[in-house]
């Protein structure tokens, strides 16, 4: 454990170091809300407008949400993974007696709160800016099942980047191209991160609901927000359990195979 | 345990896909990718015993770094067997990897935007080395790095080679039994080099550490391997001392003569082959069984004020033997 806790205290450090990026990064996040928020400002220009069962609180608080839910599970770290296997810098781990997975994940934690405390103090911000009206979930029981679909949606996202990551065992020239699909395409489309999934035609919807990647974003701020009720709470919760362990074990087969075929390029 | 390595018949393939040149090549391959296997090692056998310094030599592609990556548990072996310090290296058991240390002269493991000290302090906390050795350790190679200035520096401002020196000592913080050096001198200018392998020479005698070195530089073999073991194209050449190879492939020795008259300088091309003259030097080679012979004969007729007779530089055996495969 003690190794993991350095691993953090370092990580951090190394995070400050690449100041410049991780402000852009975070300019970036918040532009992006300030696009989503007009447009849905002005979409729900009366108040008492409901659009797809969203009102204009509702539906604020949602893109306030992403902004938080975002920082928590997609800022991941182990986009670097892709480059470290095909460039053969996975080679320094190999030899170490170190977890791979586990030092990948704990870079990823570090990364997260910090991305977790810039989220904060940038929605206060925005919040007192905007001025949007916000809703607060006081339920203890939403709460409790928001956490628990964040830390899910956390390691389902992790588990995912690790599946791209290792396309390149196989096509060592595809690095960024893997992760480009994922997390283009794939997260920020199918996750809820621009709009939330339930404007989508219900057919479309059925299917999604099955895959892995609403669970990300979407659904943990639904719970948030209270719309589902409690069977669709656990429901949900299970079908995104059942994808952290799927998941978990492909990834595992898939990186015990691709070991085995790693050239430890570099010379 | 006296023998530290175990390499019996490994064979190593890699798969590759061929691409033919320009985008329309770069096109079909994507489509009917062309599988090519690369035979790396070719049935490679040899043992090293505990506390034993070996130079790893072969030219570019011979499969040194291969085997070093095989024998740290980097890659998977095709077929043969291996054995490091009584594990299988490709298991990469904790136990096992605490105790080996790869160096790759090309690849580096120091935090880039960090001081170094901070990747120690890392490496301590992975390797699992108490604080008070991890003082003791840091200090004694700190000491003999000569590197004490440049720990508190973010690595990105370090030259290569004193960047490379704080990467040996990252590399041996842990106090490893057995050490795989992949050309640990390159890139560095004479002094980094000579101080590099006065290192690992007193690393070796102090810790008793196995050791096994490739390196392209000669000066790095001749110093520090007693033994050396030559692989080409995958197969192993020679395996034995390093004098011994130098008698193998040197049919010849040299004679090197000062003259204190430039007349007869002609004459001496009946005794050898004469490879320079810068008088009052002479150079000339002469086979090794007459070379006694050929030495008394030119001190008894002609005027000598010096002659020595000495072995070829074992960097030229070395081009010899690549060259006459």
């Amino acid at each position: 454990m003690k190794k993991y806790l350095s691993l953090f205290n370092i990580s951090l450090q190394q995070e400050f170091a690449y100041r410049l990026n991780f402000i852009m990064w975070r300019v970036r996040n918040v532009i992006q809300i300030l696009l989503v928020f007009f447009l849905w400002d002005s979409v729900f220009s009366s108040p008492d407008r409901v659009v797809f069962g969203y009102d204009r609180t509702k539906i604020l608080t949602y893109v306030f949400g992403t902004l938080i839910v975002r920082a928590f599970v997609l800022s991941a770290r182990a986009v670097d993974v892709a480059g470290e296997v095909s460039s053969g810098d996975l080679s320094n781990y190999l030899v170490k007696p170190i977890d791979y997975f586990k030092y990948w994940f704990t870079r990823d934690i570090s990364s997260k709160v910090l991305n977790f405390v810039f989220a904060i103090a940038e929605t206060v911000l925005l919040f007192l800016i905007l001025k949007p009206p916000f809703f607060l979930q006081t339920n203890p029981l939403y709460l409790l099942g928001f956490i628990i679909s964040i830390a899910l949606a956390m390691f389902i996202f992790f588990v995912i980047l690790f599946i791209t990551s290792a396309i390149p065992f196989w096509m060592p020239e595809v690095a960024w191209g893997a992760q480009f699909i994922v997390i283009m395409i794939i997260t920020e489309f199918l996750s809820g991160a621009l709009f939330p999934i339930d404007i989508l035609p219900q057919a479309i919807q059925n299917v999604l609901y099955l895959l892995p990647f609403p669970y990300l974003i979407f659904f943990p701020l639904q719970v948030y927000l209270g719309k589902p009720g409690a069977m669709e709470i656990v429901r949900g919760l299970s079908v995104s359990l059942f994808w952290a362990v799927l998941l978990w074990f492909l990834m595992k087969s898939i990186w015990g195979k691709g070991l085995k075929v790693y050239q430890a390029f570099g010379r | 345990m006296d023998k530290a390595i175990i390499v019996d018949r490994l064979v190593k393939n890699f798969e590759v896909t061929e691409r033919k040149p320009g985008l329309s090549g770069a096109f079909s391959s994507v489509f009917y990718p062309k599988k090519k296997t690369i035979r790396a090692l070719k049935n490679i056998s040899f043992t090293i015993q505990t506390g034993e310094l070996v130079g790893f030599i072969g030219p570019n592609g011979a499969g040194k770094t291969t085997t070093l990556k095989i024998l740290s548990g980097l890659l998977h072996p095709t077929s043969g067997f291996t054995q490091v310090i009584e594990f299988d290296p490709w298991d990469r058991k904790p136990e096992f990897l605490k105790q080996i240390s790869l160096v790759m002269g090309q690849k580096n493991q120091l935090w880039w935007d960090l001081p170094a000290i901070e990747t120690f302090k890392l490496i301590q906390a992975i390797y699992e080395i108490p604080q008070k050795e991890y003082e003791k350790n840091l200090d004694e190679l700190v000491e003999l790095l000569e590197v004490k200035r440049f720990l508190n520096i973010q690595v990105r401002r370090l030259s290569l080679g004193q960047r490379m020196r704080l990467e040996l000592l990252a590399a041996l913080l842990y106090k490893p039994k057995v050490l795989f050096l992949d050309e640990p001198t390159i890139g560095l200018d004479l002094v980094g080099q000579q101080k590099v392998r006065d290192f690992i020479y007193e690393y070796n005698k102090k810790s008793g550490a196995t050791i096994l070195l490739t390196s392209h530089n000669m000066n790095d073999l001749a110093d520090l391997a007693r033994r050396v073991i030559v692989i080409d194209e995958g197969k192993l050449v020679f395996d034995g001392a390093l004098e011994q190879l130098v008698h193998y492939y040197a049919k010849e020795k040299i004679i090197k003569v000062y003259l204190s008259r430039e007349d007869e300088i002609k004459k001496l091309r009946t005794i050898g082959k004469v490879i320079k003259v810068a008088f009052p030097l002479v150079i000339l080679t002469v086979p090794r069984s007459t070379a006694a012979v050929a030495a008394a004969e030119i001190l008894q007729n002609f005027p000598v004020t010096d002659l020595t007779i000495e072995e070829i530089p074992v960097e030229e055996v070395i081009r010899k033997v690549f060259k006459g495969k």
